[in-house]
């Protein structure tokens, strides 16, 4: 089970590594969605599910989602993909760059073969993120404000940027 | 610093990495940056998980509701960008050169 984890974490970084090797935007985005699928699940194999279910809702169910069809405006007449050569030579001196990181850090010791996770640590009905998000509501209610405020706020301030020159009329792009 | 951590930090790494080098789409400069929110979102909710404090739990929260923010404003400037420019690349958006 843990070698499963490392092997979650493993595919975090390969699909951070697919989004940074610069594809067509058609490509990037299923970078993008290997890793967060892979993190959901690594914080579900910790025992965090509410995290995790807030990662996949918010995250790639929402802003990815936006994402996908925003792609459109960035259409190449031939995308290119992994096999390209000039994405196969981001990806080549990006994994050169993690592979020397890695060497480099085990012989200064910087990290360590081990894989730390806590799981629950006891029989509560609780978990401990239902409890720590339900702080949102009590304690944190002046964060919960700060947090809507800010929503509503983007919510204008996106509006002002795409107004575009005519003030007011909506173009088909 | 567990092997876990360390992929975090790399993936933040390469997708900054990814984010400083030259493309030709904006919408690849912003994917970099939404692959930077979701390595921060992990390393950020690693926190409540090894010292077992349920409020730390709050901070990724938190921070994907910034985030969703942000990639908004990205996404408004994009479609200014493809408006006045035509598209979205990034050697068209060049008029303050001399």
């Amino acid at each position: 089970m843990a070698y499963f984890v490392l092997f979650l974490g493993l595919c975090f970084v390969l699909g951070g590594l697919a989004v940074a090797s610069n594809p067509s935007p058609y490509y990037g985005v299923i970078g993008l969605v290997v890793g967060s699928v892979v993190g959901c699940g690594w914080l579900l194999s910790l025992g965090v599910s509410f995290v995790s279910l807030v990662l996949f809702m918010v995250y790639l169910g929402g802003m990815l989602v936006v994402f996908v069809y925003s792609v459109s405006l960035a259409a190449d007449p031939f995308p290119e993909a992994w096999g390209d050569r000039r994405v196969l030579m981001y990806v080549v001196g990006f994994l050169l760059v993690f592979v020397v990181g890695v060497v480099v850090g085990g012989i200064v010791e910087c990290w360590k073969f081990e894989v730390v996770t806590v799981d629950g640590g006891g029989m509560f009905s609780v978990r401990l993120d239902f409890s720590g998000v339900a702080m949102f509501y009590s304690s944190g209610a002046g964060m919960f404000l700060v947090a809507g405020w800010g929503l509503l706020l983007t919510l204008f301030v996106v509006l002002e940027l795409v107004r575009g020159l005519s003030r007011g009329a909506i173009r088909a792009v | 610093m567990s092997l876990l951590h360390m992929s975090f930090y790399s993936a933040f790494a390469l997708s900054s990495l990814g984010l400083a080098f030259h493309r030709t789409h904006l919408i690849s400069a912003l994917l970099c940056l939404e692959s930077m929110m979701l390595a921060m979102y992990m390393s950020l909710s690693s926190w409540p998980i090894e010292n077992q404090a349920a409020s730390f739990t709050l901070m990724p929260v938190f921070m994907l509701t910034f985030s969703a923010c942000e990639a908004g404003t990205g996404l408004a400037m994009l479609v200014a960008s493809t408006r006045t420019h035509g598209s979205d690349h990034l050697h068209n958006l060049n008029i303050l050169q001399c």
